[in-house]
């Protein structure tokens, strides 16, 4: 049985326990339910081994919104927590452990596979691409992610939690400090998930580059497209650093190495550099797909071609380059001298500029637009207010000597919340509700969604203004408790509501997809929005192949000029399409790499061993084999475009 | 599959040069690898707590050997890709081999190198300076050995298949890795050792 | 093939160009330069053999995909160059 203690919770609790027989039920739950229905096999054929962009998309945002929801959990628990002084609902720990799950799970595991989950459904329907370059490798990218996604989040019920926080801190982080697996978990989850990412960034460079469709030059992709490209770019270069960070610290941890310790010669700051040389970059990968979003949907809504093209994609090559020498405004408390902290000071400055170029260009494509208030662009539209003020707070934490009173403090946590939330968060909520019936082939009730929108948006702002004044009153961040002295408890408990509200307007969300689901009115045009770009110019739902023609393009909204008396997209006959095969292995690698971190974090070096082995044999596997793809012949395509003519005349 | 012939036929498809530019876009990947390894070389160089110097253990011959090996399979390999391209398989697939069994003996090298490291008190666990040393090396060590496995793959499916566009873009792909962890190397070698050693 | 096609000559100069380098690098071990006048030595030897590797035998400019193949390398050097120096200048020279 010894064996066996090690996947104990080490500092478990009756929330603790409830989970874990919770997970076990539901599991099992699932299991039975799908056997019972008999649809493995469908599961198998149609998702598990899909490679098609639009699946591989779906499920990338099904699996970002139930971590959203794991997440939300830790977010609320946080706020009750702190809603009164010396409250006693979690201790010191457990505290610990859930602002580091909340802080890994939104940022990694929801805003990143959000986001590359719209960017897969819609980066190769926008250039008029059948798929992206490298379908499988696509598929490996969204197994890696899920597999390491599900690594991370099953700490919770066996062997515990990481505790050091998102930034994982040293010595925070070592094993003296943090003596259970969780960090192992941190680690070894993120890396796995990672390395999908990455595979993602090198996949939609190559896509965007290569496979738009003909006379899309690059001054003529969609802005969405453009935010893709210069996103992903960012992930080539970013990840790689975290991947260096994270193998660092699972040596420290499971070998015995001396990067971050405080003997031996070790640097504890050295993490903290690494870990920012990744994680500044990566708040930008997260918000520029975002700025993509919106810059498509309030074009549309605002029906008005975007304003000042060519500045907005200055504005992020821009912000590409300055993103990765900025990073150390995250510790200028470190100690090191004026000198440092004033060039990473001025560089911070520099990058509000861009952004704030980019903020006049959506206000100028308002200015004499006819705007039309749907879901998404409200959500647009309360974006641009409460994103300046998260970045006008950010300019002020840039100031080196005036950080010294803000960092840590629960201003930081104002700042950040006010740009990732209005930022990222609303942006994927907004892309959701307008790519939707692309998908789907009918719309989410608006009315609903209104009541969802507003509810968030309040929520948001009752939740985290508080923080910009208890954090100049020096409430400090990651603290579990308070004492009624300090006088913080009337706003903490403000805020504590402010998170019911924004519980609310997430259930008004998936209340809304399941109302929408059961009555919406179905067989909308596909083009329900009367929108701009080429996702547009084909049917909903999109069928396997995207374009029965691959179109022509000659302008940024080539789709609105060809409604509008330009010209045609569409030219020439059907030709047989060549379409690439599904494959199961991406799912088995999964499976396998998710054995290999949980051998890892439990240091079972058998086990290891042999799930390295198996990781080794299906890139092998991958190296001998042949496969052409198959084809989709002339009659099988007129055939699917005259139902699908059908389904949306 | 639409084959242009007037490109190489590693380039002849448009899954070809996908392909390509896309392992490009990793190399530009591995660079940022690298580079955080040797800034945290560079970070800890001189932390070495109680173990050793980097001038007490270092030593020129077997580097010298390392080093000479790695850029004359980088030049075999070189000569196997033209090879490859006046399309005789046979003095493509001798130039490979050359190419995998002098990546081998560099891999020996290396391996009797850290042996002695170890050997000599400068182990993983040592300092801060010998563990950033051994995973830098061993982070490069790593890739050959990959190479190496990946390199035979294609010796077989060239020795079976012949020189085909997925073949010929394989082998061609390789190439591209196998020059660029010479890059890394001479980088190493002027960096760590040499430096190391004035 | 005769020996002429199976050793063409920009193949053999590269070799023959980056043993040399490989010789000069050695030089400052050898001889008893400064560490300024090294490090100068080996930063020109080393981006000079990158270069080689490159630009002769790994072809970085023969496709049409040319010019973001460079771009590529281009970014990731200035990424390379900002980690290092940038680490550097966090956590060495700015305590001095
Ligand atoms: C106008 C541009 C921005 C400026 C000048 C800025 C500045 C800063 C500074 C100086 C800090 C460190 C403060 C401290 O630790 O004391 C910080 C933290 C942070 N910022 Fe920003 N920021 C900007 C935009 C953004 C954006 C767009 C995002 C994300 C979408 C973001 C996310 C974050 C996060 C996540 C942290 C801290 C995380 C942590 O310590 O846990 N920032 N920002
Ligand atoms: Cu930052």
């Amino acid at each position: 049985m010894d064996y066996f203690d090690r996947f104990a919770v080490p500092h478990s609790s009756p929330m603790i326990v409830g989970s874990q027989i919770a997970i076990a039920v539901t599991v099992l739950a699932i299991l039975v339910g799908v056997t019972y229905f008999k649809k493995w096999g469908y599961l198998w054929r149609e998702w598990f081994t899909t490679v098609d962009h639009k699946r591989i998309g779906i499920m990338y945002i099904l699996a970002a919104l139930l971590m959203l929801f794991r997440g939300g959990a830790d977010a609320i628990l946080m706020r009750a927590q702190t809603a009164i002084p010396d409250n006693g609902l979690l201790d010191g720990q457990h505290y610990n452990e859930i602002f580091t799950t909340h802080g890994v799970v939104m940022i990694l595991f929801m805003a990143m596979p959000f986001i590359i989950g719209l960017m897969n459904i819609v980066t190769p329907l926008q250039i008029g691409a059948r798929d992206v370059a490298f379908p499988r490798l696509n598929a490996v990218s969204f197994w890696l992610f899920f597999w390491g996604a599900m690594l991370f989040n099953i700490s919770f019920v066996v062997g515990g939690s990481p505790d050091a926080g998102w930034t994982a801190y040293f010595p925070l982080a070592s094993v003296e400090f943090s003596e259970s697996v969780g960090m192992n978990y941190y680690a070894i989850a993120i890396q796995i998930a990672g390395i999908g990412t990455l595979m993602t960034g090198i996949n939609f460079i190559v896509t965007i580059l290569k496979m738009r469709a003909p006379g899309m030059t690059l001054m003529k992709m969609p802005m969405f497209t453009w935010s893709i490209l210069i996103t992903n770019l960012i992930i080539v270069f970013a990840f790689p650093v975290l991947t260096v960070a994270l193998a660092l610290m699972t040596m420290d941890r499971l070998f015995g190495t001396n990067f971050f310790t405080m003997a031996n010669g070790g640097s504890d700051m050295l993490w903290a550099n690494l870990f920012w040389i990744w994680g500044h970059p990566e708040v930008y990968i997260v918000i520029l797909p975002a700025f993509g979003i919106y810059s498509e949907i309030i074009s549309t809504f605002a029906r008005r071609n975007l304003y000042g093209y060519k500045s907005m994609v200055v504005s992020m090559v821009a912000i590409s380059v300055l993103s990765f020498v900025v990073w150390a405004h995250h510790f200028f408390t470190m100690g090191h001298g004026a000198m440092v902290n004033g060039i990473f000071s001025i560089t911070t400055m520099a990058i509000a500029v861009p952004t704030g170029i980019k903020i006049f260009n959506w206000l100028f494509t308002l200015w004499k637009g006819k705007i039309e208030f749907t879901v998404p662009m409200l959500y647009s539209l309360a974006f641009i207010p409460i994103f300046t003020i998260g970045g006008v707070t950010g300019v002020m934490l840039a100031m080196a000597s005036a950080d010294y009173q803000y960092h840590n403090t629960m201003f930081l946590v104002a700042h950040f919340h006010y740009v990732l939330i209005p930022g990222t968060v609303f942006a994927v909520l907004a892309g959701f509700t307008y790519w939707w019936p692309k998908i789907f082939n009918f719309q989410l009730s608006e009315r609903i969604g209104k009541w969802a929108f507003w509810f968030i948006v309040v929520g948001f702002n009752v939740t985290f203004f508080p923080m910009f004044i208890t954090g100049l009153d020096g409430q400090a961040r990651r603290m579990y408790t308070y004492s009624e002295a300090t006088g913080y408890g009337p706003l903490n408990l403000l805020s504590f509501v402010g998170a019911l509200g924004l519980l609310i307007g997430f259930a008004f969300l998936v209340y809304n997809i399941y109302w929408s689901t059961r009555y919406a009115p179905r067989n909308v045009t596909s083009d329900p929005w009367n929108a701009r770009s080429l996702e547009w110019a084909t049917h909903s739902p999109v069928p396997e192949y995207n374009f029965a023609i691959v179109p022509e393009v000659d302008s940024s909204q080539a789709f609105w000029d060809s409604k509008n008396n330009g010209p045609a997209l569409f030219k020439g006959k059907y030709k047989e399409i060549h379409m690439p095969n599904n494959s199961g292995v991406p799912f088995v690698l999964g499976i396998i790499f998710f054995v290999w971190g949980f051998a890892m974090v439990f240091s079972m070096w058998i086990f290891a061993i042999i799930s390295t082995l198996g990781i080794f044999a299906c890139m092998a596997h991958r190296s001998f084999e042949k496969d052409h793809g198959h084809h989709i012949s002339v009659e099988e395509i007129e055939e699917t475009e005259k139902k699908l003519r059908g389904a949306n005349a | 599959m639409k084959i242009d012939n007037s490109l190489p036929l590693e380039y002849s498809t448009e899954e070809n040069r996908l392909k390509i530019l896309g392992f490009w876009i990793f190399l530009g990947a591995e660079i940022a690898l690298f580079a955080t390894l040797f800034a945290t070389y560079f970070t800890l160089v001189n932390r070495t707590g109680n173990g050793p110097i980097g001038a007490d253990i270092f030593e020129v011959t077997p580097v010298l050997i390392e080093t000479i090996l790695l850029l004359t399979s980088s030049f075999t390999i070189g000569l196997g890709i033209n090879a490859m391209r006046h399309g005789s398989k046979n003095a493509m697939m001798v130039f490979f081999i050359i190419t995998l069994a002098l990546g081998a003996g560099f891999l020996g090298t290396e391996i009797f190198e850290f042996k002695h490291y170890v050997h000599i008190g400068a182990g993983l666990q040592v300092s801060a300076f010998t563990s950033i040393l051994l995973t830098l090396l061993g982070t490069h060590g790593a890739h050959v050995t990959l190479g190496l496995f990946w390199g035979l793959f294609i010796v077989l499916q060239v020795k079976k298949r012949g020189l085909t566009p997925e073949t010929t873009n394989k082998a061609f792909i390789y190439s591209l890795y196998w020059h660029f962890l010479d890059v890394v190397w001479i980088f190493i070698f002027s960096f760590v050792y040499l430096k190391g050693m004035m | 093939m005769n020996m002429k096609q199976l050793f063409p000559r920009g193949h053999v100069m590269g070799f023959i160009f980056s043993m040399v380098l490989t010789a000069v690098a050695l030089g400052v071990v050898v001889y008893d330069l400064s560490f300024k006048t090294g490090m100068i030595v080996l930063l020109v030897t080393a981006f000079m053999q990158a270069g080689v590797q490159l630009v002769m035998f790994m072809h970085a400019g023969e496709s049409e995909d040319k010019k973001a193949i460079y771009t590529n390398v281009y970014y990731a050097l200035f990424i390379a160059l900002v980690t290092i120096f940038g680490t550097l200048l966090t956590m060495i020279w700015g305590y001095q």
